[in-house]
């Protein structure tokens, strides 16, 4: 299957480094810069005029000798490779870390961030594991500290006005990458799963501002591109764990399956819905955004919802199959995949559950549980 | 000497006497199922759920514990190990008796609020953790269910065990189950499997990561109030607060007299240790706190471990006091005895006894709610394994100070990636205070992990290296 060459090598670039080029132009500009490692830190906060947010990311670790010191070969590698790089410097000149109190590998995460590399401004935000009226006012009085926090460290503004601008902004990048996304729902679409998924790293790991311009002119060139995607041999919907790395989804194209969608925290869906811009109350839409939009099965409760919307997520992107990839030692999808996987094989829909590292290894072993699944399917 | 490198110690006349004493506690509790339900009944019910079988060879447990001491401290065990056995025989009956107002919970989600609506409690986890102690393999069938249903072999062998007797059809089918976010992620997650399985309502209480301070204890408080009113529309239970006062009130009792417990067995030579410490505070401030049985366990406990003290101490020759950190090493309980008995290691306290439950204000149903949201959240293990690191390292060194503990004895349970994220910083912190600090490597419930000689084959390299002990 091929992959269109209408996305300039300049995206491919921003996704390369843990920290690229744009970053470090913004701080030679004189910008803050914030790390952050889950979905559950709501981006416009660290988005306001002086800082701006960094989703943490380890492209190119090769090992975790160092952090298994520490955080032992039991957790999961999207915590050891990020704790590996930051040991090796590779985050230093972030202005501070943003945690969430997401799953235990990430809270010990930032235990032992703190406790080895603590830089000057550190926070983690406790987030619950319920949605309702109770969770999101916790939730509002969790980001109403943190605003304060920031401004008090940062000499930053995070009012009310200032939140909202952001805000703004953000759903200006979200719907960009919507209009993206809905390029990949028709049927020669003009880019692969792994190339948009480039594009949406590219956005969570460069500033905001920076990179909205450069995905809207990509975006008017796609949508009148001839050049699309007909030769692939299903549509795929990818679910489950944190995907952040373009060359996992591209060795699955590599077999002839077209990732339509991925329905992960670094994925399109559910995340990019906007953020409410009613109601002159920015932190409460940004708790209302991270609770309602971030379908980890770290919450409670949740599962019916999040198994239906994968079902739902099947229709939407019109995929014939579903892949699972779970992290391994990640709990919360350790235990809850098998149950998804019944739920879809009720509805009879195709499913192949892998189970991955974050650094990419065994690719061959990858094609071929991929190209079996293809084939179990009849394509 | 057994082949858990244990001896037994020829008793005295004095000892057969209390023997039997507790051995006639053991039997007689038993003795109730089948003179309640009938004996037809309780071999249907041993046939349907054979984990029953392993609990009737519960005297297993007692002889370990009792036959490898003597004197009053032999006396204590035996009497704390049968009165704990005869505490599970309660739970049992009432498990097959009130299966209509039978509410499982989650092990770090203490049932007084069950009780004060009149309900059943049955904690859910209870057969993982005490089977095991009878019989080290137990879970090991249950573990294997749950892995080809798809589970990681990661995930903690505890829920694991859990959801292999959900899995198994082996779990009484209860009215609701009420769980929480603790004492991890894949404890928490495991009750998606439960709630599959059992096809019954569930409730999750959630337990914020910042818990010390007032703004949590109201967020849960007003988690306890929903799941009240919760409970109240899915089950035949109402709460009848007089009736919760009392279950308050009796927990506080309890409370009282383990913390007297704890204040002596601070002392030296410890005049208490073993099991009939963590089984005591597993089984009545866990599984079932608030009852009479309780506040009788530990008023007779404090007892015997005056009498104890003023005796001179529990173990003969004790030369060594150790923390055991995390859960005790429930395929091998008989690391306790053997360490008393081969270097006179006294393991004195782990993380799940380490008390340090608030009193309950029990002036108003608020006061009630808010002391029993700070029991739930400061609850043994929940407080390690859900806050920040301090959580873990501040309550270890505390304890160490007030035990004065010349070591630690990390129980490393290979699936508690909480505490196993945390060993590299446990050593350091360990060596800047110049605490020894052993981190066995095992499974909590899988001797094939790593066998219970294994465990012993790491502590007796440790205990001669770095201790530099000779054997007694």
């Amino acid at each position: 299957m091929k992959q269109p060459a209408g996305i300039p090598t300049f995206f491919k670039n921003l996704v390369e480094e843990p920290l690229n080029a744009l970053v470090e132009k913004a701080q030679d500009a004189g910008q803050r810069s914030i790390g952050y490692t889950c979905s559950y830190v709501p981006r416009p906060l660290l988005d306001v005029e002086g800082i701006f947010g960094v989703r943490l990311r380890a492209p190119g670790v090769s090992g975790t000798p160092m952090s298994d010191t520490y955080l032992s070969n039991v957790i999961c590698s999207v915590t050891r490779s990020i704790m590996e790089l930051a040991l090796e410097g590779a985050f230093s000149s972030l202005g501070g870390w943003v945690f969430a109190s997401s799953c235990d590998h990430m809270r010990r995460l930032y235990d032992n961030l703190d406790y080895l590399e603590p830089l000057d401004f550190v926070h983690i935000l406790d987030v619950p594991h319920k949605r309702g009226e109770a969770a999101t006012a916790w939730m509002k009085e969790e980001l109403e500290m943190l605003a304060e926090k920031l401004a008090e460290h940062f000499g930053v503004d995070t009012g009310k006005e200032a939140l909202a601008r952001s805000i703004k902004e953000h759903n200006r990048l979200l719907a960009i990458l919507r209009d993206l996304d809905k390029l990949r729902r028709l049927d020669a679409p003009p880019l692969s799963g792994a190339q948009y998924q480039m594009l949406m790293v590219a956005a969570t790991s460069s500033p905001r501002d920076a990179i909205i311009g450069p995905l809207e002119n990509l975006y008017k060139e796609l949508a009148s591109s001839t050049d699309g995607i007909d030769d692939y041999r299903a549509r795929l919907l990818l679910a489950g764990s944190n995907c952040d790395d373009p060359g996992y989804i591209r060795v699955i194209e590599s077999t002839g399956g077209l990732v339509v969608g991925d329905r992960t925290c670094t994925g399109s869906i559910p995340a990019l819905q906007p953020v409410s811009e009613e109601g002159g109350d920015p932190l409460l839409a940004l708790a209302r955004h991270s609770l309602d939009n971030i379908s980890c099965p770290r919450m409670m409760e949740e599962f019916d919802a999040r198994a239906r919307e994968i079902l739902e997520a099947v229709k939407l992107t019109r995929a014939d199959g579903v892949v699972l990839e779970t992290m391994k030692f990640c709990d919360t999808w350790g235990v809850e995949a098998s149950p998804f996987v019944s739920v879809l094989r009720e509805q009879g829909i195709p499913v192949l559950r892998l189970e991955r590292e974050y650094a990419m290894s065994s690719e061959g072993q990858l094609q071929t549980r991929v190209q079996a699944f293809l084939e179990s399917m009849g394509r | 000497m057994s082949i858990f490198d244990i001896k037994r110690i020829k008793p005295t006349v004095a000892d057969l006497k209390t023997d039997l004493a507790s051995h006639g506690r053991l039997v007689s509790s038993l003795a109730k199922l089948p003179l309640r339900h009938g004996p037809l009944f309780l071999l249907e019910k041993a046939r349907r759920y054979p984990w029953l079988r392993t609990l009737m060879a519960a005297n297993m447990l007692l002889e370990m514990s009792v036959r490898t001491r003597t004197g009053a401290y032999r006396e204590a065990s035996g009497f704390g190990v049968s009165h704990v056995a005869a505490g599970i025989g309660e739970l049992v009956d009432n498990l097959f008796a009130k299966p209509e107002t039978t509410v499982i919970h989650e092990d770090l989600v203490p049932p007084e609020i069950l009780y004060g609506m009149g309900l059943n409690p049955w904690m859910a986890e209870l057969l993982g953790i005490i089977a095991p102690l009878i019989r080290s393999e137990f879970a090991e069938t249950y573990i294997d269910a749950a892995e080809s249903e798809g589970t990681p072999p990661d995930i903690c062998s505890l829920p694991k065990c859990t959801m292999g007797i959900a899995l198994k059809g082996e779990m009484p089918k209860p009215k609701a189950i009420l769980t929480s976010n603790m004492p991890c992620d894949g404890g928490m997650s495991s009750y998606s499997v439960l709630e599959r399985e059992l096809k019954v309502p569930t409730f999750r209480l959630d337990i914020p990561y910042n818990f010390y301070g007032e703004r949590a204890v109201r967020f849960f408080a007003g988690e306890l109030k929903r799941a009240i009113a919760w409970l109240e529309e899915h089950t035949p239970g109402r709460m009848d607060w007089d009736r919760m006062r009392q279950v308050c009130e009796l927990r506080n009792k309890a409370q009282e007299y383990q913390m007297e417990v704890w204040d002596l067995v601070a002392k030296k030579p410890a005049p208490m240790a073993g099991e009939a410490l963590y089984l005591g505070h597993m089984m009545y401030s866990v599984a079932m706190p608030g009852r009479e049985r309780g506040v009788e366990y530990w008023r007779e406990m404090l007892s015997r471990t005056k009498k104890i003290a003023a005796a001179g101490g529990a173990l003969p020759d004790e030369r060594y006091r150790c923390a055991l950190w995390n859960p005790p090493t429930l395929i091998y309980p008989e690391l306790f005895v053997w360490a008393e008995q081969k270097y006179g290691v006294a393991l004195l306290m782990d993380m799940i006894s380490y008390n340090r439950h608030p009193y309950i204000d029990t002036k108003s149903p608020d006061t009630m709610l808010e002391g029993l949201a700070r029991v739930v959240m400061e609850g043994p293990m929940a407080r390690h394994t859900r806050g920040p690191s301090e959580n873990f390292f501040s309550d270890l060194f505390a304890l160490c100070e007030r035990f004065s503990m010349d070591m630690i004895w990390m129980a490393g349970h290979i699936g508690c990636k909480n505490t196993m994220a945390l060993n590299g910083m446990f050593r350091e912190k360990c060596r800047e205070r110049g605490i020894p600090l052993l981190i066995i490597n095992y499974d909590l419930s899988d001797t094939r992990v790593v066998s219970p000689a294994e465990i012993r084959k790491q502590a007796e390299a440790f205990m001669e290296t770095v201790m530099k002990a000779t054997p007694l």
